[in-house]
């Protein structure tokens, strides 16, 4: 590592967005899971370290009946999987945890992290999505929400400002019967990154959010794909024409070392036919 | 000696280390830290194949903390297994991606590096080589002085003016006449790509050279401590005797750690430090770019047969894409001359394996070097010679192969002590319910629920190789209290030999397990010399030289008794830690009361210190006729088999192996629980190499998967659902209690079997690995589309 940096780990919001403002070139630490593999490979550099998981706020991590949750930044992503009520009301975001890296990773990698490392294929992008979360965004400012959705702007690239430090995410709540499954493809079974991830989502009023990881620059959103089904009635046929309608939203990395485009195509298809039929399948999900 | 009656051998006690291990108590060269020691690390180059026009080390020499900075100018010495080929620094010109051009010791490792980075080279990038048929084309030379260049003469056969490495040939029959009058003749390719070890422990050395003698001293991770002390020796011109190695606890080796890396830098950077300690710990990324491999390999191969399957000729061509310089590649290349057909008996026979030179890291042993390769090609072979002949695959092999008084390629004639093939074969097919292929219209009914049952076998076998001479040794030292210490030359890596050769010498010494000790942190200044810890030969070897160190040993004690008692030597018997007449077995010593001579009671004593002292060496062997490649490679064979039943995602090209089953005749078991951990383990490998590893370049050499974030290992959840260790026993007649080795053999084959199961799921036959649900996916789409 040829960075040399100070460390400093706050107990208050406000001194952490001060020294944001006083020190540039500075890295936000959460986990550390992202940052410090690119600090030893010196991919990135910094002269600052700052440690956000004193500050109380940020280890929030609360249900609000009516409101939904709120995921503090320094909450890690295996305290997301443990959380059994999280289980029950969104289980592609439970699942989209469970999924993350290797179980080690996941005792320190947080799910803010993972959003705002903002690889395409981060495995919790596309089971927010989904849910319509909000990234809740501080800075000497102060605090601003942004949806989810216009949050990503390219690989490993948000609208987040150098003196802006995310403090959470919010989830709005669900009815019951909301239901959600996450599905990715990978080329082991063990910890390995996704070739292609799917979160769809399926509201009592059967109506049907899909988000994509890992075949774009970007997690996306599949808004226009959820009106054209929207017109349509969700049947197990309409597995088939979903597949193959699905293509048409990626774009998928021509020289990826990890999947050529041909298969992410394939699967992206596959996956989403496969998830489509479990949220129909009133015994899945 | 009955096998029934055996205390030790054949049972299964934990290894020795195991508690040590567990508890984090065992240390290695990673963990130590000398006084006064310097970290060492190297700017590698980022090119397959340039000039180093300049070098400028000015900036760095310059930083505080920094203590030598080496170029190619202050390494003038070439290292070589086989081919004394490689720089210890490159000088001139770059051949791979990934080679040290330049190395800094310094206080720590932060400011080694950032040492490093303030090193400026000026390169001029030069066309490179980076396929077997640009090898083979020889308009560029990876070595314009290959004709120069010293080598193993009589064993390997570099070419003129080529990339060729080594050439080596068996020519058995006539090939041609044969395949004329064949009732078929079968053709085909198939490739694999080069693979890494992926050890827990990367390459670590720490040496101290004497700046003012030659005298140098190492500690490292090496599998084989005196051909470190060997071949270094030779590169820096000094006396063998001036090397020391010691070699603590390793972290796994399989093949990677055989041979010389990184002790002659770290040397050379002690030297240029006035003697400090310098270590030098691979990071996982040099364990990649800049540490030797396994080649890739193409094998274009021709087989021709009777109508009722009897193989009448076959002829190979292996090329081996195995990097800048030779290290154990050439060797790797050797193994497919004598091995390189299949455990089959075959009249007309032609095999070419060409070891070549391309400009990307260098290969070198990985575990059953050579095997895994061609048997991915010889097995695949077999199954689809036997489709095109319409005879169960299982027939097709049982017709072909090796057993008593048939002969190899290479001219051996097998004897019921070489061990059986086929009792491996049927053993495994058993296991696997193994009825023949499946019907299209079976398959088609499974396709109706998007995943497709198909069940495969395969065949090995594998000899060690190493050169006719090999040699090993053990000594035994006994205490006061009859406890005994045993030393060999080999290493523990963690194939758990040291354990094997406890229960060896407590066999035969008929002493409790708990008073055998076999020393660890091997030290060639104390330790008896052996070879190299590879080949799977260890427990052959080194169990047959540990076997006479203990009757050595028991001989002495013998003669001490023999005038203890009075009587003729013959009268006396060992047992139970005693040395006792047959006849008044209430005369007896025990081992104590003779470990350091024998007093009387009025103080006279006989005897003396007993030590143990047993050797072996591979007799009988020969190098192979550069034309035929006829002669006797083979200490002794190991057969084997693999059957496997698996499933497949037709949509995803998921694998998941329901059952593995393989069998193995290793003669004698002597610990069971850690050959069955070898074998898990072994097939566990093996998994890696058929399903998900392989590493890839761009087209102008760079490695484009240095790390595990994208060369993917099997991981806890790939395990199969179930994996059987069979274990068969013919004994070998000179094997330690009729034992052979087995370390290596579980990963041979692997990829076979799985593309052969494949092939009666899908239908389709997979002539290239990795089988990644990518490959497979794509094609069953293609496969279906056409």
């Amino acid at each position: 590592m040829l960075s040399k940096f100070d460390y400093y780990k706050p107990v208050s919001l406000e001194k952490a967005t001060e020294y944001l403002n006083e020190n540039s070139e500075t890295k936000i630490l959460a986990g550390g899971t992202d940052l410090l593999i690119s600090l030893q490979k010196n991919k990135e550099r910094c002269k600052h370290i700052l440690d956000i998981k004193a500050i109380p706020e940020l280890n929030r991590f609360t249900y609000t009946e009516g409101r939904g949750y709120f995921i503090g930044a320094a909450i890690t992503v295996n305290q997301i999987s443990e959380e059994k009520l999280l289980r029950e009301k969104y289980p592609a975001i439970s699942q989209g945890a469970d999924a993350l890296g290797s179980y080690q990773v996941r005792n320190r990698a947080t799910m803010v992290g993972n959003i705002c490392n903002a690889s395409p294929g981060a495995d919790l992008a596309a089971p927010l999505l989904v849910y319509d979360a909000k990234v809740h965004i501080a800075s000497s400012e102060g605090i601003r929400a942004t949806d989810l959705c216009d949050f990503f702007t390219g690989v490993k690239k948000t609208i987040l400002k150098p003196k802006d430090l995310v403090i959470g995410i919010s989830i709005p709540d669900v009815e019951r019967g909301d239901r959600s499954v996450y599905l990715r493809k990978s080329r082991i079974k063990g910890a390995d990154l996704c070739n292609v991830a799917i979160a769809l989502r399926i509201n009592p009023e059967n109506k049907l959010s899909i988000a994509l990881g890992a075949v774009s620059t970007i997690p996306m959103r599949l808004f226009e794909l959820e009106r054209k089904i929207a017109e349509r009635e969700l049947t197990p046929e309409l597995g088939d024409w979903l597949a193959a309608e699905i293509k048409t939203y990626i774009n998928p990395r021509r020289d990826s070392i990890r999947s050529s485009p041909e298969y992410r195509y394939l699967i992206t298809g596959v996956l989403a036919k496969r998830g489509l039929l479990k949220l129909i399948d009133k015994e899945g999900a | 000696m009955d096998k029934r009656q055996y205390k030790y051998i054949g049972k299964s006690p934990d290894r020795s280390e195991a508690l040590e291990k567990v508890t984090g108590r065992a240390a290695y060269v990673h963990d130590m830290e000398l006084p006064g020691m310097l970290y060492a690390k190297a700017l590698h180059s980022p090119y397959a194949r340039a000039k180093i026009v300049s070098i400028d080390v000015s900036a760095a020499k310059a930083l505080p903390g920094v203590k030598a900075v080496l170029t190619g100018e202050d390494a003038p010495y070439l290292v070589g297994l086989y081919m004394i080929d490689k720089r210890i620094i490159a000088k001139d010109i770059v051949r791979y991606q990934g080679e040290v051009v330049a190395a800094v010791a310094a206080t720590d490792e932060r400011i080694a590096e950032e040492a490093v980075s303030l090193i400026k080279v000026e390169y001029e990038v030069l066309p490179s080589v980076q396929t077997i048929d640009e090898a083979l084309e020889a308009k560029i030379l990876v070595h314009e002085d290959i004709n120069d260049l010293e080598y193993m003469k009589g064993v390997f056969f570099p070419q003129k003016d080529s990339n060729i490495a080594s050439w080596n040939k068996t020519v058995r029959g006539d090939v041609e006449k044969a395949f004329e009058e064949s009732y078929l003749v079968v053709e085909n390719e198939m490739y694999l790509p080069a693979a890494a070890h992926t050890p827990l422990e990367t390459h670590a050395a720490i040496a101290e050279a004497d700046p003012y003698s030659d005298r140098i001293k190492i500690w490292s991770s090496a599998q084989s401590p005196f051909a470190v002390r060997q071949l270094m020796a030779k590169s820096f011109g000094i006396a063998e005797s001036d090397i020391q190695v010691i070699i603590p606890y390793v972290g796994g080796g399989f093949g990677g750690k055989a041979g010389i890396h990184l002790e002659p830098l770290s040397a050379l950077l002690s030297k240029a430090c006035k003697g400090r300690p310098v270590k030098y710990k691979a990071t996982r990324e040099e364990e990649f770019n800049q540490l030797p491999t396994r080649a890739a390999m193409r094998g274009r191969i021709k087989t021709g047969v009777t109508k009722d399957g009897k193989i009448t000729a076959m002829k190979v061509y292996y090329d081996w894409d195995s990097g800048a310089y030779a290290d154990y590649g050439v060797n790797v290349g050797k193994t497919a001359i004598y091995s390189g057909a299949g455990a089959y008996e075959i009249p007309n026979v032609e095999i070419h394996s060409r070891t070549l030179y391309t400009n990307k890291v260098f290969s070198t042993a990985y575990r059953g070097f050579g095997h895994l390769e061609t048997h991915w090609v010889i097995e695949r072979q077999m199954d689809m010679v036997a489709q095109k002949l319409g005879i169960d695959p299982y027939d097709f092999r049982m017709i072909n192969i090796l057993g008593p008084g048939k002969t190899t390629v290479s001219g051996e004639v097998i004897t019921e002590s070489t061990g059986s093939p086929s009792d491996c074969l049927k053993a495994v097919a058993r296991e696997i319910n193994w009825t023949g292929y499946q019907s299209e219209e079976e398959r088609e009914i499974q396709r109706k629920t998007g995943k497709v049952r198909g069940k495969g076998l395969a065949l090995l076998h594998k000899a060690p190789a190493m050169p006719a001479f090999t040699s090993t040794a053990s000594i035994i030292q006994i205490d006061g209290d009859g406890k005994v210490k045993v030393m060999i030359g080999a290493i523990d890596i963690g194939q758990g030999a040291n354990t094997a050769m406890r229960q060896i010498a407590a066999e035969v010494l008929d002493i409790p397990l708990e008073n055998v000790e076999v020393v660890w942190e091997s030290d060639t200044q104390k330790n008896p010399y052996d070879w190299q810890t590879v080949a799977s030969k260890l427990t052959f070897m080194g169990g047959n030289a540990v076997i006479k160190a203990a009757e050595d040993m028991i001989k002495q004690m013998k003669e001490v008794a023999a005038q203890v008692f009075r009587c003729d030597v013959s009268k006396l018997s060992h047992g139970d830690g005693y040395i006792y007449h047959v006849h008044h077995p209430h005369k007896k010593l025990s081992y104590g009361n003779l470990a350091r001579g024998y007093s009387y009671e009025n103080g006279n004593a006989i005897g003396g210190v007993i030590i143990g002292r047993g050797t072996y060496i591979a007799d009988g062997l020969t190098n192979l006729d550069k034309e035929t490649g006829e002669g006797l490679p083979a200490l002794v064979w190991t057969y084997g088999a693999h059957g496997v039943d698996l499933e497949v995602d037709l949509e995803t090209g998921d694998v998941h192996i329901l059952k593995i089953a393989s069998a193995f005749d290793l003669g004698q078991a002597i610990n069971k629980k850690m050959i069955e951990g070898q074998i898990m383990g072994g097939v566990l490998q093996g998994i890696g190499s058929a399903l998900s590893e392989g590493l890839k370049f761009n087209a102008e050499g760079k490695l484009l998967n240095p790390t595990f974030t994208d060369y993917k290992i099997p991981s806890a959840k790939d395990i199969p659902d179930e994996i059987v260790p069979i274990l068969i026993e013919n004994p070998q007649a000179d094997g330690p209690f009729g034992a052979r080795g087995v370390g290596e053999h579980p990963m041979i084959s692997v990829p076979s079997v799985i593309g052969n199961a494949l092939y009666d799921a899908l239908g389709i036959n997979f002539h290239k690995l990795p089988l990644n649900p990518e490959n497979i996916a794509l094609a069953i789409a293609a496969h279906h589309t056409s």
